[in-house]
Order: structure tokens, then sequence, then C-alpha cells
């Protein structure tokens, strides 16, 4: 590689030359995401608050609750029941959590816009689709990650209370398992389809207010609204198909993986609507 | 080498770039000249893809620029100083961008020394002056080696200094055989940079051409008299081709003959002479001349 020296040259005499070994490609662009989404301050604060918040509501969770138990409701509770109420303990958490990554997933692209940066990364990628495949990637990885972590940071926490008073869980136990997994999986399944959002809206302000409006007010709306296509329509719904991922409720209207289909659908639209609007806007 | 052939960009009903035909060659420094609104920035964005032109198309280096393999290694541009997210440190920016061409840490370095950034490489970019902001900008264009560079408005913002060092920088990499696409609006540092010059008004080209060939073409030249008879000078000068200005008393100027002939003209009828002086056209006053029909926003009150 010949270094670009400022003093000037022989004029007119060399050729242009570079050491044109490299080229772009997806692995590289997946590596810049990762670049891009370690470098910024508030990535890590975000991932540092979805650990806290989940590890810290499973403890409070789990105080309030053994004060409110009698010694007869704890001495001879059964297995499952003790199952049951850890899984519900550890999992409260992702109410809050949920809200976190959202708005990480929201300005992973919104940022770009925001600061003018996604001209830079557009014209390094100017085919632009693998740009938005890589940013997924890597939000859905390293969300994935630190939800698990959260999850077993909350596990940890409502254990530790509970084996006080005599109640625990293996965390092997197919049931925390499984409700691990869902929580682990709605969460950074959440992400993309946030990613997805800021993307299309190109606002953070804006792409905010819908992912938390479409998490947390458009349930309670559909549900006051009295006509039975309303009702029908509720386990349809985002939040409420991914928090049965992780919750334990046999009344569920839709199965385990049918919920995990709702979510993906979920994604899947807004990536597409991503996608079209991306390649065909001018950034 | 960039090519537009047609080059087209309407926004609703607002044409911003109106069927440009232009070749941008290697070896040299080609100047992007016009007034704001006339288009320039748009059809930069076009030529690395970031606007889609309504009609026609440019390509760099016989490809439009997607089709490239290692756009980055094709062209670099510094389009917008602006285009770099706040919250990250230069450093960082400068890697990301590398590693989607998979340019490795020590091309990251040299170009953070060549732009003279060592010293904020590993501040965020948000506290960055707008000199700052430029170098890093020229930085990141350098980091993939390109045989073709687009700056807009590279010194815009830098201290004297660095204008100097962008023109000696912008110059060499020309004498190297690169391919150097530069707009600025700052008409006197056009004169000392670019080799040729695309003037835009309007969304049009209203010249192409070498440096020297707008200035010599677009303004006559100019002499000024000083005379005691000046009205009497001015009677004689008067003709078709001549224009004569009478800013104060006893001093004219005079635009379509040659000061020899003035002064010749002077001795026949005897008249004395306190100052001949020819002005020399300055890229300024060309430039003025040729977009004078072509600003989209005029200061009236001012003309």
């Amino acid at each position: 590689m010949t270094t670009i020296t400022p003093t000037p040259a022989a004029a007119g005499t060399a050729q242009p030359r570079s050491a044109r070994t490299t080229t772009l490609g997806f692995g590289g662009v997946l590596r810049s995401e990762w670049i891009k989404l370690r470098s910024l301050r508030s990535t890590g604060w975000s991932y540092l608050l979805v650990i806290v918040l989940a590890a810290g509501m499973s403890l409070l969770l789990a105080l309030t609750s053994l004060s409110g138990f009698g010694d007869e409701i704890t001495a001879g509770m059964p297995a499952e029941a003790q199952t049951d109420l850890i899984v519900r303990t550890m999992t409260v958490g992702v109410g809050l959590t949920q809200l976190v990554v959202a708005v990480l997933g929201v300005l992973v692209m919104s940022g770009e816009y925001r600061t003018g940066m996604i001209r830079s990364t557009l014209t390094a990628v100017p085919r632009r689709l693998p740009t938005l495949a890589a940013k997924a990637i890597v939000l859905f990885l390293v969300t994935f990650l630190v939800a698990a972590l959260s999850l077993v940071g909350a596990f940890a926490a409502s254990s530790i209370v509970y084996a006080g008073e005599g109640i625990s869980a293996s965390v092997a136990d197919p049931d925390v398992l499984a409700a691990m997994l869902g929580a682990t999986l709605y969460l950074a399944l959440l992400a993309v389809f946030s990613l997805g959002v800021g993307t299309m809206v190109r606002s953070s302000a804006g792409g905010i207010a819908i992912v938390v409006a479409l998490v947390l007010v458009v349930p309670t709306l559909v549900q006051v609204i009295p006509a039975d296509w309303a009702q029908d329509a509720v386990p349809y719904l985002l939040s409420a198909a991914g928090t049965d991922l992780f919750a334990m409720d046999p009344d569920d209207a839709l199965e385990w993986w049918q919920n995990l289909l709702v979510v993906l659908g979920w994604v899947g639209a807004s990536g597409a609507g991503a996608a079209v609007l991306l390649a065909r806007r001018d950034a | 080498m960039i090519t537009a052939a047609g080059l087209t960009k309407r926004y609703g009903a607002k044409t911003a770039v109106d069927g440009l035909d232009f070749t941008v060659h290697p070896g040299r420094v080609t100047g992007f000249l016009g007034p704001n609104g006339a288009g320039k920035s748009t059809t930069m964005r076009m030529i690395v893809g970031l606007d889609r032109p309504t009609a026609g198309s440019v390509t760099v280096n016989g490809k439009p620029y997607a089709h490239h393999r290692a756009p980055l290694h094709e062209v670099g541009a510094l389009l917008d100083a602006k285009a770099i997210h706040t919250g990250r440190t230069a450093e960082n920016h400068l890697r990301a961008m590398a590693a989607t061409h998979g340019i490795g840490e020590r091309r990251v370095r040299e170009v953070i020394e060549l732009t003279g950034l060592e010293s904020v490489a590993r501040k965020r970019v948000g506290g960055f002056s707008l000199g700052m902001g430029q170098r890093l900008g020229i930085a990141a264009a350098l980091l993939g080696d390109p045989a073709t560079l687009l700056l807009d408005e590279p010194v815009n913002g830098l201290d004297p200094e660095g204008v100097q060092w962008v023109r000696r920088l912008v110059r060499s990499l020309a004498a190297e055989g690169r391919t150097i696409f530069l707009s600025s609006h700052l008409m006197s540092e056009m004169a000392l940079t670019a080799d040729h010059l695309i003037v835009l008004g309007k969304g049009r080209i209203i010249t192409d051409a070498p440096v020297a060939d707008v200035i010599a073409g677009n303004t006559g030249t100019r002499v000024r008299v000083r005379s005691p008879h000046a009205s009497q000078l001015a009677d004689l000068l008067a003709g078709a081709e001549v224009s004569v200005m009478r800013s104060e008393a006893g001093l004219l100027e005079i635009t379509g003959v040659e000061a020899s002939g003035i002064g010749d003209l002077a001795a026949e009828h005897a008249l004395a002479i306190h100052e001949l002086t020819t002005l020399n056209a300055s890229l300024e006053e060309a430039y003025m001349a040729l977009t004078a029909d072509a600003v989209e926003y005029r200061t009236e009150a001012l003309r």
C-alpha cells in the first residue's frame, strides 16, 4: 500500500494505484456494524440497564412476595408451585426491559439519520440492504446475549431470596429454561422489530413513540373495544404474543410455537417495510 | 473518471439538476462551481448513489458507483462534514468505515496521521470544530486510497493553514493521476487549486472549460484611466465595442480597448494622462459574469 503524502509528487507521471486487495463483503459489513454498536456509550448504558432492571425487579418482587406469605403457605408448597413462583418472579422485569431494548433498536438506525452518519454508511455500502441485514443480525445476537444474562441474573436474585424460605427451582427445570429462552427471544426480536420501525420513520422521537405505543398502549386500547374481533385480535398483538412466549398461562389461545410465529410475523413485516423504504429512498 | 449523461434530478415540480452531460478526467483538479441551490451537492450525491437520478445516469470508472466490488477503493467522498455520528470517536468512526471493506488498522492510523488528527482521534466527534470535522471527513474519504475523490466544500471551516493543506493535498493527489472533483463557493480558492472548471447555474452547466479560458473568455480587459480631460477622452473612445464608466471626476474605467490604444489616442489628441492601468480580470469576476442570470437567491437591494 502506498501512502498518500501531502507533498506534491512529480506531476503527471504516476498512475492511480492502490492496494485494492480488499473488497466490500458481508463479513466486513457485519464487523462494521459491531464496531458501531459497541463504540456508542448509549449501547453500554442501555444493556447495563436491562441487566440491572431485570435482576432488581425480581429481587424486589421476591422480597415483597415473601413478606406477604405466611409460614403455612411456604411450608408445604408443591414443587410445581415453587417453579411457577420463581418463573413469575424472574420474568417480572421484562415489562420494563422490553422498553429499553425497543428504544435501543430504534436508535441503532434513527441515530444515523439524526447525525447524518447514514450518508457515510450508505456511501461505504451503496447496495444498502447488507447494512440493514448486518444491523439486524448484530442487534439480535448482542441483545439475545444480554437478555439471557439479565434472566440468569433475575433467576439468581429470585432464588437467593426464596431459598431462605425453602422455595427453590432448578435452573435446568424445563419450565425455567423455556421461560428464559422465551423471554430472551422476545427481547431480541423486539429489538430487531424496533430497528425496522426506526429505519422506516428515520426519526428517534417518532420511532420510539411508535414502538412504545405498540407495546404499552395498543394492547389496552384493543381490550376496551367492545367488539368480538377486537378480543380475537388481542393474542396476535406483538406484546401479547411476546409475553406468552415466557408467561406460564395454560389459558393461552395460542401454542408456544404459534406465539413465536406471530412475533416473527411482526418482525418480518417491519423488516420488509424497512428494506423497501431504505432501498428506494434518497439518503 | 466520472461521466454524467443527461443527469437529471427533480423534486416534485422543482428541477434541481437538469440534464447534465460532463466528464471529470483523471490527473487534474476539476472545480465544481455555482451559486447556492445550483445543484452541486445533489449532483455529487447522485455520483455515489445516495440520491437516485430522475433521468439520465452517472458512472465512475465506467460503472455505476454501487456496482463496484469495492466502492471505497474507487471513490472517496467528502459530501458533508456532518455525516458522522457525534457519539463515536474519530478513530472508531474510521474503523467502522474501514471494516466494511476489510481495510486494516494500519491504514486507519495512516489517514489519521495524514490529516493531523492524532491528538483528537480518541475524542468524540460531537465536540469537534467544523475544521476538525472536515479533516475527519477527508480522512474517511482517503481510507480506500481511491482513484477518484469527491470533495464538497472541503475548505469550509478550515483555518488558513488548513486551507493551504487541502490545496497541497488535492494538487498532489491529482499529480498522482487521480480524478479530483472539488466543489467550492470560494472562487479565489478555485483559481489557486483547480485546473478545469464546471460552472453550474440553476441546475444546468453554464461552462465546462479550463480555468484560464473561463477567466479570459468572460471578462473583457478593463483599463483604468485618470486624466484631467476625462470627458473629452470618453467622447473620443465611445463606440460600439467600447464601454466607458465614470466612477468619479477625472477617472474612467474602460472595457473593450487595450491600454496601448487609449495611450496612443490620448497622445494623438495631446491629452494629458495621469494614470493608465490594466485591471486583471479575476476568476471571481468571470464567475459573477457567468452566473449573473443564474443566481437562485439574489440580493436585489445590493445590485
